[in-house]
């Protein structure tokens, strides 16, 4: 009897004001420069949701929920009660919010109020930040791994980062 | 934000072709005629867009970023592969390419220099036609993934709408195509006087 062929694990992209929603073993991958990526992971289903936050604040904007930190961080637990996981187990990290130009203060900023922004807004859902890699000036390449529940940062010229 | 129409994106495409002939004629300068400039495309995405359609993903690039301040404003993105980069570079200092896997000092300023003859050219084109100063920041040497320096080059115009204006220039070098790139994104402000200014 010839041997199931194991699928490779799927690699999810989530690209700027997304918010993607894997199960594990896949992965989901995105590159923050002053985006936020939050990646929020439940250990037991292994469910994983990373969302690529550009701005602070949507001020009434319509766009994809994923585009703002007032909006995004709703959005990720909405779809974890649709699946019916709403218990606090979830592991919370965050990475980006760089300002890569290496500007001084002004509307370039964004990088930092992102950051106070998604902090805020995870604070109000009351949920804690179990590991950050966030700010300085250069990107990030981010990969959430479902099935462990990692956070790997990747950024040039430095040793890889597993939060 | 109003999109622009067909007319408006003609009249824009020229007078973009026109600040981009100017660049050119400057880079031969700068490049004792090896390299010249041509106008690509001028598009309008939604800003989530922008990565994928430039497919700069998690490329690692070099880069030089200038930034124009104030009202009506933008970012310029010089982009190289790295043999190319080097070897230009290496023509500029009138010396052998370095073997060192770090850009040097050196190579760096050579690279910020022809990124500011080139945006200096292309903002005084510009300048000609608004009859309004554009004055771009001192270049700034990046080496990182493409999408990441996007992202902040994006941020200008991502505050106010949900499009971006993207104005994208090729390199040759004789007759062959470079990987390189310009491009210029500028702020909502800059964009519809320039757009209001065609149109006249």
């Amino acid at each position: 009897m010839p041997c199931a062929t194991l699928a490779e694990p799927v690699c999810h992209q989530a690209g700027m004001g997304k918010i993607v929603l894997a199960t594990g073993p896949g992965t989901i991958t995105t590159v923050l420069g002053s985006c936020v990526g939050i990646a929020i992971f439940h250990p037991r289903t292994h469910q994983g949701l990373l969302a690529h936050v550009v701005l602070p604040s949507s001020s009434g904007r319509v766009a994809t929920p994923g585009k703002f930190a007032d909006t995004a961080v709703p959005d990720m637990l909405k779809q974890l009660a649709s699946l019916g996981i709403c218990d606090s187990s979830l592991i919370v990290k965050i990475a980006g919010g760089s300002n890569m130009f290496g500007l001084p203060a002004g509307p370039m900023q964004v990088g930092e109020s992102n950051l106070a922004a998604v902090e805020a807004a995870l604070a109000k859902a009351k949920l804690r930040i179990a590991g950050r890699h966030v700010g300085g000036n250069k990107g990030r390449r981010v990969t959430l791994d479902c099935q462990a529940g990692s956070y790997r940062v990747e950024v040039v010229g430095a040793d890889v980062v597993i939060l | 934000m109003n999109t622009i129409d067909q007319v408006d994106r003609t009249l824009l495409q020229q007078l973009f072709s026109a600040a981009t002939q100017d660049a050119s004629a400057a880079m031969c300068r700068w490049t004792n005629g090896q390299i010249s400039l041509t106008l690509d495309e001028i598009s309008e995405l939604p800003i989530e867009e922008v990565s994928c359609s430039l497919d700069l993903g998690d490329s690692l690039l070099t880069m030089v970023a200038l930034t124009l301040q104030g009202e009506l404003g933008g970012t310029m993105l010089l982009t190289f592969d790295e043999q190319n980069g080097r070897d230009l570079a290496a023509s500029l200092l009138n010396r052998p390419r370095a073997i060192s896997p770090e850009w040097t000092e050196l190579e760096r300023s050579a690279l910020n220099e022809t990124g500011n003859i080139l945006g200096c050219a292309y903002m005084n084109a510009l300048t000609r036609f608004l009859d309004a100063e554009l004055i771009p920041s001192p270049p700034y040497f990046l080496q990182d993934f493409g999408a990441s320096v996007l992202e902040q080059a994006l941020m200008t115009q991502a505050l106010n709408c949900d499009t971006a204006t993207i104005c994208r220039t090729t390199f040759r070098r004789e007759d062959r195509a470079l990987d390189w790139n310009v491009l210029f994104l500028p702020t909502q402000a800059l964009r519809d006087r320039l757009v209001n200014c065609v149109a006249e």
